[in-house]
């Protein structure tokens, strides 16, 4: 264990993270709505040591009820579309949508239109757009930040 | 090379054909249909011998084709897509549990478990951490669980049909689509596919190229997956540690690649993967660096008493359940079966290669741990060694004479993972990706069997496996 500690120890001084200038906290409850992985992948280091995106108030909440935002990752599928909207209908206000990603957009290959049922705006209102194929976490931190306002 | 050797036979002979490569000692590694010539379904098997791989093919007369899943059980998953896809209907795989297609009706697609007390636990698709979608059914007295039953698919983009009528340089970029974590794989698998189709042998130069893309996919995936293990029982500081051994890696990738998931990496025909000698220098240092903290890491994970505890005799998979259930990849070798495509992938860059088993391979979540780590001390030094020679651009040259088919078995980080693809000219007629991950999901609900709930995210860690290409 203390391998492990002096190891995270020595990564920290080596990242050298900012310390936010903002207050304020942001539960994100994440929904997958028919991605490639590659935002989950993103998402998850963002939460890493090496990006550390608690450090802004910003944390990962296991239910929509507990939620501020709601992050969409993927096309939304047909398959997916009840389950999008049954977390969104479970969050009180007020809350927030974020599309994560350039299929959440509706933007490059999402595969065949039969299978898709729209862009995550086509569904539900999106507060915040982050665009990138998949946006590298540092990309995600950033418009995740805008979320607590000035 | 040969044109890949292409076998048509009568309905009537489906079963006997594929029983006899099984008898001869090869595998059966995928099965699927597609649209015949007359636009009835036709079912491919892809099977492995000795000489490599060979497509089988009968027309399903009537739409309906005698079931080979009690000769190769591994191909239930196989045969219930095809059958949702194409409507085959399989004489003998009865009942047809549904798999792509999602009814309502509970009875269309789980497995009836019955007594007193049981009762059914519904997880997801959406689940509580940042994962991917994908539904899970425990019947379950108390927290013990009897059966799982998994219904994937809910991020089904149906990507073999948006490729095609493709060319096959746009195929690929649909296929990348399949999933970033396995996005080299995935495409080195199709542009070998098609080379093949067309009779093109890759040169050294495409073959080094590639084959160091898939080893930097297996260190980022293996360290995340040690690093996922960890998170599933809660101790933070060998999920962080593993998190950033992760994200050092894939820094190391996108210097290497211009991207942190290899995306638009792989072509087919070649390679454009050209690295600058600097670039690769200071990537060999940075992976030296890597290597120097992993290591020390993973002994520290060996001694923690209380994850040993949680790892050790957890999500058992024997040795005789992966083969009937046709695991691949680190979780097979945790259970001692001896098999990985590299000792058998002459379009890479592998002499040599023999696959590294755990010491004790036991099939709990302590053994698929360790099988990623002997493979680590496999991996360092064959990228050290591919970065040491110059990686510049490649291409392949036409040794043979081809024909409409094509296929391709590669070794993702996860394990087999076949592509198979008919060509029509200069375009795709018709691509199947057959992944590490869809082969090992049975493999899952198996080895979680037995246990109770809690244990459940720990074992499925333990495979790690993808829902994105799985479900396609």
């Amino acid at each position: 264990m203390f391998v492990l500690l002096h190891y995270l120890h020595r990564l920290r001084a080596e990242t050298g993270l900012e310390r936010p200038r903002r207050r304020g906290a942001l539960q994100l409850r994440h929904v997958d709505a028919g991605s490639c992985n590659g935002c989950e992948h993103e998402l998850q280091a963002a939460s890493g040591p090496m990006y550390d995106l608690e450090r802004f108030g910003l944390s990962i909440t296991a239910s929509p009820r507990h939620a501020d935002v709601l992050l969409v990752t993927g096309a939304v599928t047909v398959r997916m579309r009840g389950a999008l909207e049954t977390a969104y209908a479970a969050m009180s206000e007020p809350r927030r949508v974020a599309a994560l990603g350039d299929c959440a957009l509706g933007r490059g290959l999402l595969g065949d239109p039969r299978e898709i049922a729209g862009r995550v705006e086509d569904i539900l209102p999106v507060d915040l757009r982050i665009p990138g194929c998949p946006p590298d976490p540092e990309t995600i931190a950033r418009h995740l930040v805008e979320l607590l306002g000035p | 090379m040969d044109a890949l050797e292409v076998i048509t036979v009568a309905p009537e002979d489906w079963r006997a054909t594929l029983a006899g490569v099984r008898e001869r000692g090869g595998t059966l590694a995928s099965l699927f249909a597609a649209a015949g010539g007359d636009g009835a379904p036709e079912l491919r098997c892809l099977t492995v011998g000795t000489a490599g791989p060979a497509l089988v093919r009968a027309a399903a007369a009537g739409g309906t084709i005698p079931t080979v899943v009690d000769l190769a059980p591994w191909l239930q998953w196989d045969e219930r897509e095809a059958r949702d896809l194409f409507g085959v209907v399989f004489d003998g795989h009865e009942p047809h549990r549904a798999l792509v297609a999602h009814p309502d009706d509970l009875d269309a697609w789980t497995t009836p478990i019955l007594g007193d007390d049981v009762h059914q636990v519904a997880v997801g698709p959406i689940h509580a951490g940042v994962i991917e979608s994908g539904h899970f059914r425990f019947h379950s007295v108390g927290e013990r669980i009897l059966h799982i039953d998994v219904r994937l698919f809910h991020k089904h983009r149906a990507l073999e049909r948006a490729a095609e009528g493709l060319g096959a340089d746009a195929a690929l970029a649909v296929i990348q689509r399949s999933c970033a974590a396995c996005a080299a794989a995935n495409t080195v698998a199709f542009a070998q596919a098609v080379e093949r189709a067309g009779g093109r042998r890759p040169d050294d130069a495409t073959r080094r190229a590639r084959t160091l893309l898939m080893e930097l996919e297996r260190l980022y995936n293996h360290v995340n997956d040690l690093g996922a293990i960890c998170a599933g029982v809660g101790f933070a500081p060998g999920a962080m540690a593993f998190a950033s051994f992760k994200e050092r890696a894939q820094r190391i990738v996108r210097d290497l690649t211009g991207h942190r998931f290899m995306f638009g990496s792989v072509s087919v025909g070649g390679s454009r993967l050209s690295v600058p000698p600097e670039t690769a220098a200071a990537a060999r240092a940075a992976l030296a660096a890597l290597h120097r903290d992993v290591g020390p890491a993973w002994r520290a994970l060996l001694f923690d008493a209380s994850l040993r505890d949680r790892a050790v005799g957890a999500g058992v998979l024997t040795p005789d359940e992966a083969r009937r259930l046709g695991t691949v990849g680190p979780a097979a070798r945790a259970s001692g079966i001896h098999r990985d495509a590299r000792e058998h992938s002459p379009g890479l860059w592998y002499p040599g290669f023999r696959a590294a088993l755990p010491a004790d391979p036991a099939g709990d979540v302590a053994a698929r741990m360790e099988a990623r780590a002997v493979e680590l001390e496999q991996t360092f030094p064959m990228l050290d060694e591919l970065l040491g020679s110059p990686i510049a651009p490649g291409r392949s040259t036409v040794e043979g004479p081809g024909g409409a088919h094509g296929a391709a078995v590669v070794e993702s980080a996860r394990g087999e993972t076949s592509c198979a693809v008919e060509m029509e000219g200069e375009r795709v007629r018709r691509v199947h990706l057959r992944t590490s991950s869809f082969a090992n999901w049975p493999s899952v609900a198996r080895a979680a069997t037995g246990a109770i709930l809690p244990d459940f995210p720990l074992i499925n860690k333990s495979f790690e496996l993808c829902y994105a290409c799985v479900d396609r």
